[in-house]
């Protein structure tokens, strides 16, 4: 795992992502499952966000997705967004192509 | 097989039953892999290796494949089925890349095996586009059709091809291994910026002889190619670059990825000891084993479809005539245009750089248009080039103009090659998952900033290139003005190098001071450029000047306050 996607302060919050299996697609864990929206994505404080990475990594459901990390969240901004520019392009899509955006959809597996 | 050259695919090898066999046994191994990764039967890190073999990437949105295109050259057929796949299987467009490949950033996994088995159906696939091994030969754009080749380097390109596909010595070498071959005085292929770069020429009796360039790149650690040898002869082409790889395989590092490419080696054991391991493997070798008989050459060349090239004896006149009437077609002739050994033809560049544009990116509309151009105008042959360009190699001097216009209502048809706007850029941190900041804004802001085509030509000749991370896809070093994208806690800032040169000048650009903000990046650029065109001396390029008058004039620019 690149250091860079593992990067967090003691204190904050993050949430988890990975890569969906079949499609390749950014997914974020929310309380129901995976989801392809991050504003879906449950919230961990830093604190528990190894203990839940490694939950996530080997429930079931973990068969359906590749690479499981944590994302530190900014504190200072509106609802769930990444601190990191790298994870803002993850979770918000290409910024060189704004029609590829994830879409909201209620699809959560 | 016929071997009329005539009724082949111009500019391509063509294959026979055995490739196409070879093709369909591959992907019907790779379906099988797929669907046993899907079942769970193969975990992601045993399945890794197994995609990566067929040019099947995870990137940071979904998985990119990196489509093989050998030596630059193919088919408008070829051309058409990757329109086809970019239509039917990603959004509409794909990406051509500075190693002469195309890629799709969009590709499902459960799709792959479909996609490949379409390529195949063109004589395409995606093997050794990426791991360990020896990638895609390149060579020059206009092999084959430039005034000023010396040899064809296609058909020594291709006999490299064959020779490393499937090797099964140089399947886990160290680190990649990139080969680039030139036929011309004039180095379009950057050989000097390559693992192996070779030079092509005449040599006694007209047989072909090889200036050999070896441990030259880019990445994390530049170094400009030494040379290891003069006038290797054609028929011990195989047996030294073999005897190069297998040094290379024996003593390259494998403890530390960053220094196991073999210009670390070359390094290390100083080019003498290098030249004499290789020399050494190459005594032991038993010759007459890889020995390329001018026999082999003729038969790989027989298999290249031959042009008709016939135009009409006033195709000249034409031309010029179109050229007086039309200014901008003839601005466009003045930068898209190469010169062709034949004097009734010309080689066009078809720039995939519009104003404000996404650097080779281009549609599947887009793909079709120009596999119809292609036929129409240029024997159906398509040439990628790794500025991330397409060039028609054949096009009658009298047809130009004709060519030009449809170019036009297509947006492919910007005057700006070798200019600002014929920028290199990576897919950057939009889309690749080891870049560290955005390449692509940076790019569209500077050429749409200097999308004025009469500013572009009196600025002159002005590689810029831009990577977002160390590693150089975009080939930063080699730019006239060189941009590095770091990352500082998160956020996107970017290096300056100038004086990069991947020509016959070669250099490696100097780094001119801290990084700057992503938002400070592109008016400092243009302050730099500004600067240029008050310093310089009449008609003197950019990098004429910057090694004329140094960085100092250049760094005051740059970090002047806003």
């Amino acid at each position: 795992m690149d250091v860079r996607n593992n990067r967090r302060d003691e204190t904050g919050a993050s949430v988890i992502t990975a890569n969906r299996l079949l499609d390749g697609r950014i997914v974020w864990l929310s309380a129901q499952g995976w989801s392809e929206l991050i504003s879906h994505a449950r919230v961990f404080g830093n604190s528990e966000i190894e203990s839940a990475i490694k939950q996530a990594s080997t429930a079931a459901a973990a068969r359906t997705v590749v690479g499981i990390y944590g994302v530190q969240l900014d504190p200072d901004a509106a609802g769930i967004t990444p601190l990191t520019v790298r994870e803002r392009i993850r979770a918000f899509g290409p910024t060189v192509h704004p029609d590829f955006a994830p879409v909201e959809t209620q699809d959560v597996h | 097989m016929s071997t009329d050259t005539t009724t082949l695919p111009v500019g391509r090898y063509a294959y026979d039953q055995v490739d196409r066999t070879f093709l369909s046994q591959r992907v019907a191994q790779f379906r099988e892999q797929v669907a046993r990764r899907v079942a769970g039967d193969l975990s992601e890190d045993e399945f890794k290796p197994l995609r990566l073999m067929n040019g099947l990437y995870l990137q940071l949105h979904a998985y990119m494949l990196r489509v093989a295109v050998p030596y630059g050259m193919m088919g408008s057929d070829q051309m058409r089925a990757l329109a086809h796949i970019a239509r039917t299987y990603d959004r509409d467009y794909g990406h051509f890349t500075t190693r002469q490949n195309m890629q799709f950033n969009w590709i499902r996994l459960e799709d792959t095996p479909d996609i490949l088995e379409l390529l195949a159906r063109v004589d395409m696939h995606a093997i050794q586009t990426s791991g360990n091994c020896i990638r895609n030969v390149t060579c020059d754009e206009f092999a084959g059709a430039a005034a000023d080749e010396l040899l064809d380097p296609r058909i020594h390109a291709e006999i490299l091809r064959q020779w490393s596909t499937l090797h099964p010595e140089f399947s886990f070498l160290p680190r990649k291994f990139k080969i680039a071959i030139s036929g011309s005085p004039h180095d379009r292929v950057a050989a000097r910026f390559h693992d192996i770069g070779l030079v092509a020429r005449p040599g006694p009796q007209g047989r072909p002889v090889f200036d050999v360039f070896v441990g030259g790149g880019l990445g994390r650690t530049p170094i400009i190619g030494v040379k290891l040898r003069d006038n290797l002869p054609e028929e011990d082409l195989v047996a030294y670059l073999e005897a190069i790889v297998r040094v290379y395989n024996a003593y390259g590092r494998r403890d530390n990825m960053y220094k196991a490419r073999i210009k670390i080696l070359v390094q290390a054991l100083g080019v003498e000891a290098f030249r004499e391991k290789v020399d050494a493997e190459f005594a032991l070798m038993n010759r007459a084993d890889y020995r390329l008989d001018p026999a082999i050459v003729a038969g790989i060349r027989a298999r290249f479809g031959i042009p008709p090239l016939e135009a009409p004896a006033d195709a000249d006149r034409t031309l010029a005539a179109a050229r007086r009437t039309d200014p901008a077609f003839d601005r466009w002739v003045r930068t898209n245009t190469h010169p062709h050994r034949h004097e009734g033809f010309i080689c066009a560049v078809i720039s995939v750089k519009p104003d404000g544009g996404i650097p080779g990116d281009i549609t599947a509309d887009q793909m079709d248009l120009v596999a119809d151009l292609a036929d129409s105008h240029s024997f159906g042959e398509i040439r990628v080039t790794h500025m991330q360009n397409v060039v028609l190699g054949h096009v009658r001097k009298d047809q130009l103009h004709e060519l030009w216009q449809k170019l036009v209502a297509a947006r492919l048809a910007t005057p700006n090659i070798g200019l600002v706007g014929d920028i290199i850029a990576c897919p950057g941190l939009d889309y690749c998952a080891l870049a560290n900041a955005r390449s692509i804004p940076i790019a569209q802001k500077l050429s749409a900033r200097f999308a004025n085509p009469e500013l572009q030509e009196r600025i002159g000749p002005l590689n810029i290139n831009i990577s977002g991370c160390i590693n150089a896809c975009g080939h930063h070093h080699a730019g006239h003005i060189g941009i590095l994208g770091v990352d500082k806690r998160g956020q996107e800032f970017f290096q300056l190098t100038l004086g990069g040169s991947a020509g016959g000048d070669v250099a490696i650009g100097q780094i001119l001071g801290p990084a700057l903000p992503e938002d400070e990046t592109v008016d400092a650029i243009a302050r730099l450029i500004d600067t240029y065109l008050v310093l310089r001396h009449d008609n003197e390029q950019f990098l004429d000047t910057y090694r004329r008058l140094g960085a100092a004039s250049f760094k005051d620019a740059v970090y002047a306050p806003a």
